[in-house]
């Protein structure tokens, strides 16, 4: 488990050609972590049918709509993947 | 790249439309896609992440002009081709049904 | 949106490919309707409405129902098991300063077992690119108009957790009996696009 809560994280910036769960409003976005959710196979990769046993945790990250839009006082929670998330200083 | 399904801040579509369904299915062809699905990952034909992959690489233009459920029947016959479940022909003999 | 002809038309591909994968013994007809049934009756509002109305008369179970969603529903009757996938149930709480809305901006991930099928336009692309961007608005479209002072959290189903709404007990209700509570929760406001 790379990440407690409260950390600062960065979602990764990626585009990937296949299916990923990471939505495109939230890449590149500073959030913390409010809690570990589980472990899980890795979304993008069971899609491709590797059928994964690549089992990563998965955070609840809360986003301030500030950081995600640049405006807004509501906050946003998406359940990421930690291959999805990068410490943040 | 990014699909059609990924919508998150996306200006246009406008406001809701806040019918408050008393039917899950408006038809009946609805319900049977939506168990035949169940059935099929169930099975272990495909998964559901190969599922929600398969909707969302419907074309942008024909996804955001077809209905759900209609969607997930486009899903599920682009899986069974895939996994060589049925053959091309099949789904062609299927739609001119 | 499909008119009769499409639906005539759909009808009779569905069933063709129905019967395409009976003969595979990938499916069996019968079986689906019998399928849908016990779905439709399995799954419906009651479960998350019994679920709140507990919630709201036993702290105690209120406390295990935001620490272990998934063990506490069990005592209502209630479960999260029998999907296709496990799943994790989150509750989130309503407060006087706090209020929580639930979407899945990718596709359509909702707490089924406990709230029935989705609505239509919580699957539709106007509720999903809305609601993380404007919440207040999209709210306000529904008739729910939240003072300022009220923090909003947007929970956006990305991944196996699936949320519901814990709905702030009303005003005046300190009378009614557990199961009259239950009558008062509405799936709106489980998903966060109502008060109760």
């Amino acid at each position: 488990m790379a990440f407690s809560p409260g950390d600062r994280v960065r979602t990764r910036v990626i585009d990937p050609p296949h299916h990923t769960r990471l939505p495109r409003y939230a890449r590149g976005r500073i959030g913390s972590i409010v809690e570990l959710e589980g472990a899980w196979p890795l979304a993008d990769l069971n899609a491709q049918g590797t059928h994964s046993l690549r089992t990563e945790p998965v955070y609840a990250v809360r986003f301030r709509a500030q950081e995600l839009w640049g405006s807004g006082d509501h906050d946003v929670v998406l359940d990421l993947w930690e291959s999805y998330l990068e410490e943040a200083r | 790249m990014s699909r059609i399904n990924d919508v998150g801040g996306v200006d246009g579509f406008g406001p809701v439309d806040i019918v408050d369904d008393a039917q899950p299915f408006h038809d009946d062809w609805e319900a049977h896609v939506f168990a035949m699905n169940g059935a099929l990952i169930a099975k272990g034909v495909y998964n559901l992440d190969e599922f929600r992959d398969a909707v969302e690489q419907i074309p942008p233009r024909t996804f955001l002009a077809t209905s759900y459920y209609e969607r997930w029947f486009m899903a599920i016959r682009a899986l069974l081709v895939r996994k060589g479940v049925v053959t091309p022909e099949e789904i062609d003999g299927v739609l001119a049904g | 949106m499909s008119d009769d002809h499409d639906d005539a038309q759909l009808s009779r591909q569905v069933r063709a490919l129905e019967t395409l994968l009976e003969r595979r013994d990938l499916v069996d007809s019968r079986g689906i309707d019998q399928a849908v049934e016990a779905y439709l009756a399995r799954a419906t509002a009651a479960n998350g409405a019994r679920i709140v109305a507990r919630a709201w008369v036993d702290p105690g179970f209120a406390g295990r129902l935001l620490t272990d969603a998934n063990t506490a529903v069990e005592e209502v009757g209630a479960s999260m098991r029998g999907g296709i996938q496990t799943q994790r149930l989150r509750v989130v709480a309503n407060t006087d300063r706090s209020h929580n809305v639930v979407t899945c901006t990718l596709c359509s991930c909702y707490p089924v077992a406990l709230l029935g099928p989705s609505p239509s336009w919580y699957k539709s692309e106007a509720y999903r690119s809305r609601i993380v961007r404007e919440p207040r608005g999209v709210l306000a479209e529904f008739g729910l108009t939240l003072a300022d002072g009220i923090d909003i959290t947007v929970w956006d189903s990305t991944s196996e957790s699936r949320y519901l709404v814990l709905p702030a007990r009303p005003a005046g209700t300190d009378a009614l009996t557990e199961t009259e509570l239950s009558g008062l929760v509405t799936r709106n406001g489980m998903i966060g696009t109502a008060a109760v």
